[in-house]
């Protein structure tokens, strides 16, 4: 209790950081209760203004945008928690691996990763959102893909470290296997590193989201995207404004929440830092 | 006052008159120079007029060809010769004989001739070409074409039939040159693109902007006035308004119409065009696969004819602006549309939706208790999205459950020719011309060419055939009444008529001369619109 205050002393962004993500996990898990209407139900007037009835007002087609902001979460965090638990669990195996096999593994693996890199993420993700066609679970796919090989090459960076160390060569020189090397001593190690990566690569799945939903390649139009919203509030930006803030908004704090987060437990996790918390 | 005191007086006045008068006449009188610029609202790609069917594809060639007619385009109620000087009909109502203007040149010099009329019209009418517009109009009337001289050819009808020159004066009629037909094969390429219209084809850049320039040697001695015409490819709703606000565009009068939100920004940003609500002669259809499951089954089509709002998604996807329900709109077909109120009580289309609701819900849970999935298939163009949005809305609310395909535009027509859909959502269908046989023979008959549900119906097929072929006025409009009450009181034809679409257009004040034409394709070759300024 007393560390978790010190903690919150220390960090008090990523505290806040922590209660934003919190209230989104909340507001996504609890979405079916909070929401005051379907988020595809189209039965009120169009283009109503906030008012107390519609906090947020309603859009184009009569949808309660309070509704829809709400579900909106659910997709986000859904897209954001899949995606970054899939492609920065494949690309961390993957790069800690390549980097224990050296050779021509190695070598051949990070040209792989060199090609898919130098590719600009929302030009790739929109190729395989044009291939794969338009669904919640094609963006997760192409997130995927974007996301395994930023994670390969930074963990291989954590992983050469370690193999460098000590206690690996003594493992080695007991005779121990590879698959135990591994397992045992290697993936343990990079765990800090991997959860950094987790948790600051969810808000920039939940932004590539956005984008790709914002310019029609992402979630099909009648999902609850927040980037499809915006899209939807450009066509009547001087007539209906709500209809842009409120998920702008969402997009903003939900990012701005992640990412505090992200970098405090980067912060916690740094044996510099760390060592300063005492 | 004596006289020497108010001469100058008025002599003053009388030059201030002399000098204003010529300045309002020039006003008044077309001036030549500057260019038009507008907009295509997708890239054709293909530019065969004969073979396609996209409204970009009309817009991009429409001045750089000429028809045997064409609507007067200072009257485009009217038709009227463009080619032909004049005409006759034989007695029995049945032979056509056009005679040709003389000297007429092809845009590459060469002469052109009646052989350049009939080679085009037996590329229209052969049963093997597929031409979606001109030939699917043509087809069942024309029996075939033929030259009595170089400036005479001569059209044989099959029965004596009203819409003939209407048809024959669409906008899809275009004279091609028949070598370059024998040349290129086709009309698809740029440089194919040679005709005797009031511009020539400058200049394609895909994705980009279309360009024509003046014809010289245009067949009309003083016509075009203006030097060029530049159209713009401007995809998607807030790129075609930002263009319009910031004065990039001279003239929005084609598919899609601006909605009411959109004008009411125009309004607020440009004091110099003139805003006008109108109706584009288009009708917006809902289509279901007559052959595929669940829509081969007729209760689950009566399903969804039943649980569409018509009036909902007029007043929320047209923001108010159409007319729901007719098959026939009662504003541009007259009489021959059934009347309104009669159409608005019929299932379906009636209101409050709850009895409807109520029975397509049935009908669903007799074939399927636990609700059916399908794929909703919509083309990412006009505020479509929006529509299939809503569609699958009140869908939902009978046990069907949309899941939202979209298509990009010419991916979404090859899709629907080769009936790889469940069920379109929405697609608007613009009248070739302005005669009330134009939508049954589109999307009703057999043979339609955009009866992309497939569905066959002897008798819709013999109505719309003896309604077409009927000259007495009365007999001709209980005609249409009796088809347009069938396909309502049947109620699970696989095209579900929703409304007739309007919207708000502008104009720029310094554009002179130019007319809407009664179909969106009509009246766009702009050869007597000029600028003042």
């Amino acid at each position: 209790m007393r560390k978790t205050l010190t903690m919150l002393r220390r960090q008090p962004l990523g505290a806040a950081g922590g209660v934003i993500v919190l209230v989104l996990i909340a507001v996504a898990v609890l979405a079916p209760r909070l929401a005051p209407h379907g988020p595809k139900e189209a039965t009120f007037a169009p283009y109503l203004a906030p008012s107390a009835e519609f906090p947020m007002g309603t859009d184009q087609l009569g949808r309660d945008v309070l509704s829809r902001v709400i579900w909106g979460a659910r997709l986000s965090l859904y897209v954001g928690l899949v995606s970054v638990l899939f492609g920065i669990t494949a690309g961390s195996l993957w790069g800690a691996v390549t980097a224990y096999l050296g050779g021509a593994a190695d070598t051949g693996s990070q040209r792989v990763v060199d090609s898919v890199m130098a590719l600009p993420p929302i030009i790739l993700a929109l190729a395989l959102m044009a291939a794969l066609g338009q669904s919640v679970n094609n963006v997760i796919i192409a997130l995927v893909v974007l996301l395994t090989p930023t994670a390969a090459r930074t963990v291989r960076s954590i992983a050469l470290g370690i193999i460098a160390s000590p206690y690996m060569e003594s493992a080695r020189a007991v005779g121990a296997s590879n698959r135990r090397i591994i397992a045992r001593h290697l993936i343990p190690n990079c765990m800090a590193g991997y959860i950094v990566l987790v948790t600051t690569n969810v808000s920039y799945a939940i932004v590539v989201e956005a984008s790709l939903s914002f310019i029609g390649a992402g979630a099909p139009p009648d999902e609850p995207s927040w980037g499809g919203m915006l899209t939807a509030g450009i066509q009547a930006i001087e007539t209906a404004p709500w209809m842009i803030f409120f998920p702008g908004v969402a997009i903003s704090l939900a990012v701005f929440g992640l990412n505090l987060f992200g970098d405090s437990i980067r912060d916690v996790t740094d044996p510099r830092l760390r060592g300063g918390l005492g | 006052m004596t006289i020497s005191k108010t001469f100058p007086i008025l002599a003053g006045l009388a030059l201030i008159v002399a000098l204003a008068a010529p300045a309002a006449q020039a006003q008044d009188k077309p001036r030549s120079g500057g260019i038009l610029t507008w907009f295509d609202y997708g890239d054709p790609g293909r530019l065969d007029v004969h073979a396609e069917s996209p409204l970009v594809v009309q817009q991009a060639t429409a001045g750089v060809y000429s028809g045997v007619l064409h609507y007067d385009p200072a009257d485009p109620s009217k038709v009227v010769g463009d080619l032909a000087e004049r005409w006759t009909v034989s007695p029995d109502g049945k032979t056509y004989t056009f005679h040709l203007r003389k000297g007429v040149k092809w845009h590459d010099g060469e002469p052109f001739s009646a052989a350049d009329v009939k080679a085009s019209f037996d590329r229209i009418l052969n049963p093997e070409f597929q031409s979606p517009k001109c030939g699917a109009s043509l087809k069942p009337m024309v029996a075939g074409v033929e030259m009595l001289d170089a400036n005479t050819v001569q059209f044989k009808l099959k029965f004596p039939a009203a819409p003939f020159l209407p048809s024959l004066a669409s906008a899809w009629c275009r004279v091609a040159a028949k070598h370059i037909l024998a040349k290129y094969g086709d009309l698809n390429q740029p440089e194919a693109q040679i005709g005797t219209g009031p511009f020539k084809f400058k200049k394609y850049e895909r994705g980009s902007v279309i360009e024509w320039e003046k014809n010289p040697n245009y067949f009309i001695p003083g016509l075009p006035y203006l030097d060029g015409v530049k159209q713009f490819i401007l995809v998607g709703g807030p790129t075609q308004v930002a263009a319009a606000k910031a004065g990039k565009i001279m003239l929005w009068d084609a598919w899609p119409p601006m909605r009411k939100t959109q004008a009411d920004e125009l309004a607020r940003a440009r004091q110099d065009v003139d805003i006008y609500q109108a109706s584009i002669n288009t009708i917006f259809l809902i289509y279901l696969n007559s052959k595929k499951p669940p829509f081969d089954n007729p209760d689950l089509r009566r399903a969804v004819n039943l649980a569409i709002d018509r009036q909902e998604l007029v007043a929320k996807a047209l923001e108010g602006a159409g007319v729901p329900c007719g098959i026939l709109d009662p504003k541009l077909s007259g009489e021959f549309a059934l009347p309104l109120e009669e159409v608005n009580k019929v299932p379906g289309c009636r209101q409050p939706k709850d009895q409807d609701i109520a029975e397509a819900k049935k009908l669903v849970e007799k074939h399927h208790p636990n609700g059916v999935d399908i794929e909703v298939a919509v083309r990412s163009v006009g505020n479509y999205v929006d529509r299939a949005q809503l569609v699958i809305a009140q869908l939902r609310k009978v046990g069907i459950r949309g899941t939202l395909k979209t298509h990009e535009s010419a991916a979404g027509y090859a899709a629907w020719g080769k009936g790889d859909f469940t069920l379109i959502a929405t697609q608007d269908r613009a009248m070739d011309i302005n005669d009330p046989s134009g939508v049954f023979h589109i999307a009703y008959t057999t043979e339609g060419g955009s009866n992309y549900g497939r569905m066959s119906d002897p008798k819709v097929d013999e109505l719309a055939e003896r309604a077409l072929k009927e000259s007495n006025k009365d007999k001709r409009k209980q005609a249409y009444w009796e088809l347009q009450r069938y396909i309502l009181t049947r109620g699970d034809t696989a095209t579900v008529a929703v409304a007739w679409v309007e919207g708000w257009f502008f104009k720029d004040k310094k554009l002179q001369g130019y007319k809407p034409g009664l179909t969106t394709y009509d009246n766009n070759t702009f050869m007597k619109v000029w600028l003042s300024q």
